[in-house]
């Protein structure tokens, strides 16, 4: 039973973003979502990615989130994204706003698997793009272990795009070393991407319902479409 | 249609949670009690968590891989387990110093 389990969240790690290598426009590298909200909470938060130039183009990319979420329930968890990016031609600009839905279905550990739901929508600034995307959360824990798996499908429409859908695959497999310091290795899938690399995380308790959590991570590209390397970022403030 | 929708969940779900052994945790001016819940290892639990105070608590163990909020004079449920045997520390996050506690899995 445990080998079957332990199959199970093998698969929800690495197999799932196999079937998704289709098209997803932007930087597939992100961050992986946990399917959890915690109620009477706020955060703010900062995400950055930074990626190599992908074959055949000679700019680096640089992605950069700012937003604030609150929890309206004890299952559903609303953000409000700035979305900014810069690249040599352009410099530093802000592209889009973006709101979020997080939705818990199911009660940690109540089930085999823990799921959530997000929504998504994105609307650009300078051109007539807009985005909504609808994932799939799960968790599995195992022991010291947790492994994270999002789908999303997402909706690109506007004057300014080919309308089309697109697919992403994020995942994670990290081990629940120490609140402040937890090892993991994530996997993302999607448009000429498929990259896989470590990732440090962990939370600093600053007080009575307080904390700052971050996660660093250095993705690398497998195959000849995806960046060499990508770096993340994120830092968040939760109270 | 109900039928349909306890498939599609139990699909989901991989198992649907069978009856599991169910104990309860109060919350009381910022304690809890018991303060050590003995629970059998290697077994799924449902805690029954009440707050008897007029203030929300969470219940927050890293050891457990748990938080959850129970705001005041209302009741909530969580799964833990299955445990190998052991302590597992947690406490109330709102008054840390105060509500504090563990389960014991033998």
């Amino acid at each position: 039973m445990k080998r079957f389990i332990l199959l199970r969240a093998v698969a929800l790690f690495i197999l799932c973003p196999l079937a998704a290598r289709v098209l997803a426009d932007g930087l597939v590298v992100d961050k992986v979502y946990h399917p959890y909200v915690d109620a009477l909470e706020k955060e703010i938060e900062i995400r950055s990615v930074f990626q190599d130039p992908q074959p055949g183009l000679t700019n680096k990319a640089q992605v950069h989130q700012f937003s604030f979420g609150t929890s309206l329930s004890d299952k559903v968890f609303a953000e409000f994204y700035l979305v900014g990016g810069k690249d040599r031609a352009r410099g530093f600009e802000t592209e889009a706003w973006e709101v979020e839905l997080k939705w818990q279905l199911t009660e940690q550990g109540e089930y085999a698997v823990d799921w959530g739901l997000l929504f998504e929508y994105e609307d650009e600034v300078r051109d007539e793009i807009q985005e909504i995307s609808v994932g799939l959360l799960a968790e599995k824990e195992l022991g010291s272990w947790s492994a994270a798996a999002n789908f999303l499908v997402i909706r690109e429409w506007g004057k300014d795009i080919v309308a089309e859908y697109e697919t992403v695959l994020n995942s994670q497999l990290r081990y629940r070393y120490s609140p402040v310091f937890e090892p993991g290795v994530e996997f993302y899938a999607g448009q000429n991407t498929l990259a896989m690399g470590p990732v440090l995380q962990g939370i600093f308790s600053t007080g009575i319902r307080k904390s700052l959590h971050w996660e660093a991570g250095l993705i690398f590209g497998l195959d000849k479409e995806t960046a060499d390397t990508t770096w993340r970022f994120l830092l968040e403030y939760e109270f | 249609m109900r039928k349909f929708s306890f498939m599609m969940m139990s699909l989901l779900a991989g198992t649907v949670s069978a009856a599991v052994p169910e104990f309860e945790l109060h919350i009381r001016d910022h304690l809890f009690f018991p303060a050590t819940l003995d629970v059998p290892a290697e077994t799924k639990i449902r805690l029954m968590i009440l707050n008897e105070d007029d203030t929300p608590e969470e219940f927050e163990s890293y050891e457990l891989n748990r938080e959850k909020v129970i705001p005041g004079k209302s009741r909530t449920v969580i799964f833990i387990g299955p445990l190998k045997p052991g302590e597992y520390p947690f406490f109330g996050e709102f008054y840390p110093k105060t509500a504090q506690g563990k389960v014991i899995a033998r």
